[in-house]
């Protein structure tokens, strides 16, 4: 809501270090108001921090083998935790209990690569285990069940031939759409499966071709756009396509997909850990893989993908990246266990400290007004004062820019009832829970 | 201005033209064009501006034995804490007047109070140069804040609570860690006595203010100074806060003048003025429980209270004995406290149950 006081000019990406935070960690992730950043541990341990203070507030230790992956539910009440332990554990941090006591544990029969909350109910789980299978866990008593979302076989026209020499691939990725209305699925074979969420049937299967397996997924806020991390050490941009409702008889898509823009590194030929976009979209992060240095390419997505900038954080080699909700910031994680919070800084205005005084980036010609040095009529300034103070003023009513926009999300219309579905028997993650301040003991009183 | 019930109120009403300029009777005529486009909040606003507060006194309450420096509704409205010159905090109930508890350990004498935002905790400001976070259903004190090098004046939470700030007599504000008791952050902010300071709604901006005649304006995450409102030499602002919105700030200086500022424009809105302020600390308060009202203490024993929209007087609380610093009000009904100095020592409760049910 400040933005026009602390930043008069636009959004902009981050460029130097902040902060580091000594976590141990092998990512970061921030919750999606951006006070808090979560990190997992190789030890099984989740940290929540706050970025206010820069302390840890929580510890989640619910695992016996490394977090893979973490997941935030929308209004951050709930923390999400998958595990090579064959665990998904889910957290309440509006609990106080000292230590943090896990609220839900899912079991699964294969350590799990990645885990995570529907966008619209933390009741309804997308799973990956390291076999290659994705699950969709739904909590709710009215669709309590685990299904696995299968990849269509072809029942190919030369019987059985095509069918059976063609290997069911491996799924490497799984990620909900921002909507939470689809589900995308990356294989190892380079194939992007489209699944409705509500119907778990497949919608669409993309052929990227030249990719190989797919590593990573990553959507704009709206949803219009998606990247994808892959074997062939590229990043490539894709517009998403409008689906259908799903048919009854179970036909889909089969579309080759065609990127908007590629992104790799000519000279290294560096592969990618991670990539985040801005949370306007205009700027893509890409994570470097790069065994001595810690780089994070930024390019430029409202001038055509054009590569704006190279962070470098030292030389602790990256894992992670993440780009905070609102805000011009990213949190990338180091092999040492370090999280970089990376901002752009503003320039001290020393103009600042004296009252009635602004800064000018260059000299300007003075106009001196026509009437500026009248003498008024003291009383006469009284009464223009007067006049001038009897305008309306609104102490209480919270200006809508404060409170977090509606995104409309790609592809979603008003009263969808994939929409409706997930809504059913909503969790009580509502945003105006509160996350207790917990008292570290002290001694020395 | 015509509800027949408002006939009793004519003789308050010209009291409060005598105070203002001429141009006041044309007051109640052009707001009304004014509801068309901000339609949801216009509409009540101007309702209620033509009402007036009815406060009347509930309780008395005697208790302290040296002059008061501040009073605090807790925010979910059950308890009221005071804090004067005799090293403790005493925490009442506002319905009865009883006092409940008496929280003990300062050295000095304590100049400020602020609530945690779920009422569990209380941090007091004190000549001892620490400050003290109790929590309140124990009397214990959880965290001992060490680090202001003079007596501290004023202090404030933020909404999460997970931060404090607090300003002193040498100048600094300090940025404190609730959670680890810790001082994060240094400003070094005014030349003297830092008498206020306050976060905004979102914790991103911190207001303080000074003797040294200044209001500042920092940005908490990387503690820059973002604006500075200098007001007139002669008037010396000593207490500052955010408006409930916190898109204004609300300021009281010694020219016997509180002010509401855009702070984005450093342009005063709206001024109250036609109590005493000369000498004293006073601190105003947002009233927005009832009608929106200015609510400030004064140096003649009285508490004033002003129409926000009008800026004409519509309530003065008479009945101290000597001058009202401090003033709170709840945070869900129509009630006030107002705490007195040396000779009077009470603390006043107010309420307004209304016109209808009167």
């Amino acid at each position: 809501m400040n933005e026009s006081l602390i930043s008069p000019f636009n959004i902009t990406h981050p460029t130097t270090v902040q902060t580091s935070l000594f976590a141990l960690a092998s990512f970061a992730r921030f919750d999606p108001t951006g006070r808090y950043v979560a990190t997992g541990r190789v030890d099984g341990t989740a940290t929540i921090w706050d970025l206010d203070t820069r302390a840890a507030i929580r510890i989640l230790d619910g695992h016996v083998k490394a977090v893979s992956s973490l997941d935030w539910s929308r209004h951050s009440r709930y923390v999400l935790t998958a595990s090579k332990d064959w665990n998904v554990v889910v957290w309440d941090l509006a609990s106080s209990c000292v230590p943090a006591q896990r609220c839900t544990t899912l079991r699964f029969d294969a350590p799990v690569v990645s885990a995570s909350f529907h966008p619209r109910n933390s009741r309804i789980i997308l799973a990956l285990m390291t076999t290659g299978e994705a699950y969709l866990v739904d909590q709710r008593k009215a669709h309590r069940g685990r299904v696995e979302l299968c990849e269509v076989q072809e029942e190919s026209d030369d019987e059985g031939a095509g069918a059976s020499t063609r290997v069911r691939s491996a799924i490497t990725v799984a990620r909900f759409d921002p909507s939470g209305k689809h589900i995308f699925l990356g294989t190892n074979s380079g194939y992007i499966l489209v699944f409705n969420t509500h119907s778990k049937t497949m919608v669409a299967r993309h052929k990227i071709a030249g990719a190989g397996a797919i590593k990573g997924l990553e959507f704009t806020k709206t949803g219009r756009q998606l990247v994808s991390n892959s074997a062939d050490r590229t990043l490539r941009q894709f517009t998403v396509p409008t689906y259908p409702a799903p048919s009854a008889d179970g036909a889909f898509i089969e579309q080759e997909l065609e990127p908007t823009h590629r992104f790799n590194d000519p000279i290294n030929k560096t592969a990618w850990h991670a990539m985040s976009y801005s949370p306007d979209g205009e700027w893509l992060a890409g994570g470097a893989a790069d065994p001595a240095n810690h780089k994070i390419y930024i390019w430029d997505m409202s001038n055509d993908g054009q590569f704006a900038s190279a962070l470098d954080g030292g030389r602790e080699p990256l894992l992670h990246l993440h780009w905070h909700p609102t805000k011009s910031s990213i949190a990338s994680t180091t092999n040492q266990g370090n999280i970089l919070i990376w901002h752009s800084p503003h320039p001290e205005r020393w103009g600042a400290f004296a009252g009635g005084f602004e800064e000018l980036d260059e000299n300007v010609e003075y106009e001196e007004r026509e009437d500026e040095f009248d003498i008024e009529d003291e009383a006469d300034m009284v009464r223009r004062k007067m006049k001038e103070e009897e305008e309306e003023v609104d102490i209480d009513t919270v200006p809508e820019a404060a409170k977090p926009r509606q995104i409309h999300h790609h592809g979603v219309q008003p009263g969808d009832e994939d929409v409706a579905w997930a809504d059913e028997e909503p969790d009580d993650d509502q945003q105006d829970w509160k996350m207790r301040v917990i008292m570290e003991e002290d001694w020395d009183i | 201005m015509s509800s027949d019930h408002r006939a009793e109120d004519s003789s308050t009403d010209d009291d409060a033209a005598s105070q203002t300029t001429e141009d006041d009777p044309q007051v109640p005529e052009p707001p009304a064009p004014v509801p068309g486009p901000s339609v949801p909040v216009a509409g009540p606003s101007i309702a209620s501006s033509r009402e007036k507060p009815n406060y009347q006194l509930r309780h008395t309450i005697r208790g302290h034995t040296m002059s008061i420096s501040a009073v605090k509704f807790s925010p979910d409205g059950t308890l009221l804490a005071s804090c004067g010159a005799e090293k403790m905090v005493k925490i009442w109930s506002p319905f009865t007047g009883e006092l409940i508890r008496n929280l003990n350990g300062h050295t000095q004498g304590l100049s400020d109070i602020a609530w945690s935002s779920d009422s569990v905790y209380l941090a007091s400001a004190s000549d001892d140069t620490t400050i003290r976070i109790w929590e309140v259903d124990s009397g214990l004190t959880q965290k001992h804040l060490k680090g202001h090098t003079k007596w501290v004046f004023c202090l404030n939470y933020n909404t999460a609570s997970n931060l404090l700030v607090s300003g002193g007599c040498d100048g600094d504000v300090r940025i404190w860690n609730t959670a680890k008791g810790k001082c994060m952050k240094t400003l070094h902010a005014h030349l003297d006595f830092v008498t206020a300071v306050n976060f905004n709604r979102d914790a991103t901006l911190i207001v303080s203010c000074s003797l040294d005649g200044l209001i500042r304006i920092w940005n908490t995450a990387d503690g820059q100074c973002l604006k500075t409102l200098a007001e007139g030499h002669d008037a010396i602002c000593q207490h500052v806060q955010f408006s409930p919105n916190s898109k204004y700030i609300l300021s009281t200086a010694h020219d016997s003048a509180i002010r509401l500022w855009d702070y984005q424009t450093t342009r005063c809105l709206k001024t109250y003025t036609g109590h005493t302020n000369a000498k004293y600390c006073i601190s105003a308060c947002f009233s927005v429980t009832g009608g929106k009202w200015i609510v400030a203490g004064s140096e003649d024993h009285k508490a004033y209270i002003w129409d926000l929209q009008t800026r004409e007087i519509v309530q003065v609380l008479e009945g101290h004995s000597d001058v009202v610093v401090a003033v709170a009000t709840h945070p869900s009904q129509n009630m006030l406290a107002t705490g007195s100095i040396d000779s009077d020592l009470t603390i006043r409760i107010w309420t307004d149950r209304g016109t209808e049910a009167a």
